[in-house]
């Protein structure tokens, strides 16, 4: 809720759910710096998941919620898979209507918080798998871009379709064989990125998660570029290890095979000159609160 | 409905939030010779209306795109094309989710292609607006008025009215908003009408005057949260999946689905208020009595009165809602009827089955006639039925002109 | 509309109870409450639910969202009234009467469960309901769609008396259901359970 919002009602306090009790003291909701550094000494925005021991996209999913410049004022939208077993545990509203409709839904609630709220913040970020965004969505995906709507679309790209258990899907390397494609995928691993840059996506990243800090980085610019320009899209690989056949504690290691220099995830980004001047503007700001930040403690200490 | 408060303030285009029961019983009315298109801009004006997503399809673009200038002119608040029916439908739910008060048009194939939205709608609990301006749905592909996927609508747990002309259309779009925002009820609303007899046709319709208009939408009177980081719990997703392998999740989505039937049900009572009962009857002592929605029942009159000059008595019911489904009153009107004549503009006959499956001695119904694929029904076909029901003789209409 | 001849009680009703208005079971007026399912007037429901309070050997109040968060000023005081309640309850039963004060704080589905101790949850209400040994309840605090929810849940597999109290339209669904919830409401609940004490008290 708008950061005013969050408190509890001091009358009930004392029977809150510990878990709520941590939300109001030691979540980050307005902290003007918060970011994957957070984690582990603040209350995280998600409260549990019941995603696999391991799981790469449960490790995006905590950087992604640490990294949201204004959770208090950022509204979600997911769509079926694995990630909408997360979702009910995220403490930012969010919503899940349909397999693939998660750009159409995202237009029309980011036009009706506009409309609601005007001169406020209200960031829309859709965050769907590869399915939802690339095969089944693919046509409310792209018209969001053409549209130029105001919102940041993220795709845990795992290659295929977990949650039914395997499948192969756009997003899926050429000759890879899995569900439904008994013989191998027949053609290309769809580009996606390219597309979205084609589209008119001001701000488009390509990589993995296998760096907190990047991922913080690319999170922050493109709810930055959404809220001021237009549509942006990050592609993040969150390999499903449990249908490639790896090991819990070898999710890191594939992202980071996937990302070495001309492999898929190799780091890849478009920035239109708008989003540039964007994000040079306030990386300025950022270097001079930090410069402020820094002079006022060395005062506090002389 | 919006706190008191609002009421007598004023919106950006000057019109005055005006209390809609006031607005639609007692303000003066001003008639107006219009299509049935122009009465749902006309509506629209009046209705408060946030957002409004549109879609070409025939015999709907025309109020769609009507719409759009009233966006330009300034009396919506945000108008857009979106890519298919689908897709609108879901933008539709986008923008309800977020707390605005919705509206879009569709029709035919449209209906059929955003079918997946619809009971995602009724258990979201999200009170959007649609029209639906019937047509044709099967192959051969045809645009001209046939009520089929009204059948279709029937079990999403929308609410379903069906309008008879331009001026219930006018009334009930306002009338709509007030029964589906209640908090009981919050539930998405399907109103139909006959694609082209009812959009296309000019009417003499009594609008409200132009510069009242029903007040905004309270999103925070919902029954479940608004999606805007407004309101609690901050933990919330709508919908959370109740779908793991026990019986306290099968359990907790029958118990959603049937919250979802029981707002349909609660929805009769401030329906009835509005629309002054679920259905009209008329003369419903006599012996044959027709039941009809649409612009059927304005067919039935015809034939009614047909029927009145040549000595023969018979009754009338015009239902108004098909969903909440109105059987008791149903029953009640057609229990002295020997003969119930159900005249459609369908192949299949939805209404007559839900008439058969709601009232006593049942082989009373007649499911006709019906026509389809655009044609019209000419209301000596119903007096011809009639006529051959009660034993008289009746000369083929197919015979005419030969 | 014939009057239904359906009556909202305690159950265990029914492995899958239907929604109390499918059985025709119609909300209140303003002004108006219902118990069981019939229309009352408002003070009339006062006095039932004070002594549902007051004869229960587990009286418990479970706050929604709507209250436990201070959303906005209506809410503070909503909370305030709720506190009291709760504390006048606690005043007023006898030493062997248990009163509780469970909080509702979301709506999500928890798995595998929750703690029926501190919580209440919409999927799952009997659980809390069965591990307290509950026997009446109010929900208050509630948004409409999950409270009815956990009113149908309850009265299909426990033999709780539930009791709403509604900001909205109310709940066919509870036993006793008051509509236009406010603070001021909830603080004359307590005055009139005040008043009852020592009246009534719980069945040996």
């Amino acid at each position: 809720m708008s950061l005013e919002r969050i408190k509890i009602a001091p009358e009930l306090y004392d029977i809150m759910p510990p878990e709520y009790q941590d939300l109001v003291q030691r979540a980050t909701y307005g902290k003007e710096s918060r970011g994957w550094k957070d984690i582990g000494t603040t209350k995280e925005l998600i409260e549990e998941h019941s995603l696999c021991a391991g799981c790469p996209e449960s490790m995006a999913f905590r950087y992604i919620l640490a990294s949201l410049p204004n959770p208090e004022d950022t509204v979600m939208v997911g769509s079926t898979g694995c990630t909408s077993l997360v979702f009910p545990h995220v403490a930012v509203h969010n919503i899940h209507s349909l397999f693939g409709n998660q750009n159409a839904v995202a237009s029309g609630l980011k036009r009706a918080l506009a409309l609601r709220f005007p001169g406020r913040i209200k960031d829309v970020v859709v965050l769907a798998g590869d399915g939802a965004t690339v095969d089944i969505g693919l046509d409310m995906t792209l018209q969001s871009w053409f549209r130029q709507e105001k919102f940041t679309t993220i795709c845990f790209d795992n290659e295929l379709y977990a949650n039914t258990g395997g499948q192969e899907s756009g997003l899926m390397q050429k000759g890879f064989v899995a569900k439904m494609a008994p013989v191998g995928k027949t053609f290309e691993k769809v580009r996606l990125p390219e597309i979205a840059r084609e589209s008119g996506c001001h701000y488009v990243v390509n990589c993995t998660v296998s760096k907190p800090n990047l991922v913080e980085k690319v999170v922050k610019n493109a709810v930055y570029v959404a809220r001021e320009i237009g549509p942006t899209y990050i592609q993040f690989y969150t390999p499903c290890i449990l249908e490639i056949g790896k090991n819990s504690m070898e999710g890191l290691q594939e992202m980071r095979d996937a990302e070495k220099p001309n492999e898929r995830f190799a780091y890849k980004e478009y920035v239109s000159d708008a989003a540039k001047e964007l994000l040079a503007e306030i990386a300025a700001k950022e270097k001079e609160r930090k410069a402020a930040a820094k002079k006022q403690l060395a005062g506090q200490n002389a | 409905m919006a706190t008191p408060s609002i009421i007598g303030q004023k919106n950006k285009k000057g019109q005055v939030y005006t209390d809609p029961w006031y607005m639609l019983h007692e303000a003066p009315r001003t008639p107006s010779f219009f299509t049935g298109s122009e009465v749902i801009k006309e509506a629209i004006r009046r209705a408060s209306v946030d957002v409004m997503i549109a879609y070409p399809i025939t015999p709907q673009s025309e109020a769609a795109a009507l719409i759009g200038e009233l966006f330009a002119e300034g009396y919506v608040g945000d108008y857009f094309r979106g890519e298919s029916e689908f897709a609108v439908m879901s933008e539709c739910a986008g923008a309800a989710f977020g707390g605005a008060r919705v509206f879009t048009t569709t029709a035919g194939p449209g209906t059929m292609r955003a079918m997946e939205n619809f009971p995602m709608w009724a258990g979201s609990r999200l009170p959007i607006q649609m029209i639906v301006t019937c047509r044709g749905i099967n192959s051969p592909l045809s645009i001209q008025p046939d009520t089929l996927e009204m059948a279709y609508l029937l079990q999403t747990g929308m609410l379903v009215w069906h309008a008879e002309t331009a001026q219930d259309f006018y009334d009930w779009i306002l009338k709509g908003y007030m029964v589906a925002e209640e908090p009981d009820v919050h539930l998405p609303l399907a109103l139909c009408c006959d694609g082209f007899f009812v959009t296309h046709t000019k009417d003499m319709v009594e609008l409200t005057p132009a510069d009242m208009c029903l007040p905004p939408y309270d999103p925070y009177r919902s029954p479940v949260p608004c999606m805007d980081m407004e309101c609690p719990p901050v933990r919330m997703m709508r919908d959370p999946f109740v779908m793991k392998s026990n019986y306290i999740s099968y359990a907790t989505h029958a118990s959603w689905q049937q919250e979802v039937w029981a707002a349909v049900e609660r929805s009769r009572k401030h329906t009835i208020a509005w629309l002054d009962g679920l259905i009209d009857a008329e003369n419903v002592e006599s012996d044959v009595v027709i039941v009809a929605s649409g612009t059927a029942v304005s067919q039935g009159r015809e034939a009614v009165a047909m029927l009145a000059d040549e000595g023969i008595d018979v009754g009338l019911v015009k239902v108004k809602t098909i969903r909440p489904w109105p059987g008791e009153e149903i029953r009640e009107a057609t229990k002295h009827a020997k003969h119930i004549v159900i005249p459609e503009f369908n192949i299949i006959g939805w209404l007559a089955r839900e008439v058969k499956a709601t009232i006593p001695n049942n082989e009373r119904v007649h499911a006709g006639p019906h026509v389809a694929g655009g044609m019209t029904m000419p209301p000596e076909i119903i007096v011809g039925e009639i006529k051959s029901l009660l034993g008289m003789k009746v000369e083929t209409l197919a015979t005419r002109g030969s | 509309m014939a009057t239904s001849s359906y009556k909202v009680l305690p159950g265990p009703e029914h492995f899958l109870p239907p929604a109390a208005a499918a059985m025709g079971i119609r909300l209140p007026n303003p002004g108006e409450a219902h118990i069981h399912g019939e229309i009352v007037p408002e003070e009339k429901a006062m006095e039932v639910a004070a002594k549902q309070f007051l004869m229960a050997k587990v009286p418990t109040i479970f706050p929604g969202p709507l209250v436990l968060w201070a959303w906005n000023e209506k809410a503070a005081q909503k909370a305030k009234a709720v506190r009291h309640l709760f504390e006048t309850i606690k005043e007023c039963v006898t030493p062997s009467q248990r009163p509780m004060l469970i909080p509702m704080p979301d709506y999500r589905p928890k798995y595998p469960k929750i703690n029926p101790e501190i919580e209440i949850n919409p999927n799952h209400p009997n659980l809390t309901i069965w591990h307290n040994k509950i026997d009446t309840c109010m929900f208050v605090g509630v948004h409409c769609h999950q409270a009815n929810l956990s009113l149908k849940i309850i009265r299909g597999g426990t033999s709780c008396y539930t009791i709403a109290m509604c900001a909205q339209a109310g709940h066919e669904d509870a036993m006793l259901s008051f509509r236009d919830a406010t603070a001021e409401k909830i603080l004359k609940l307590a005055e009139w359970i005040k008043k009852l004490k020592g009246t009534v008290g719980p069945s040996q």
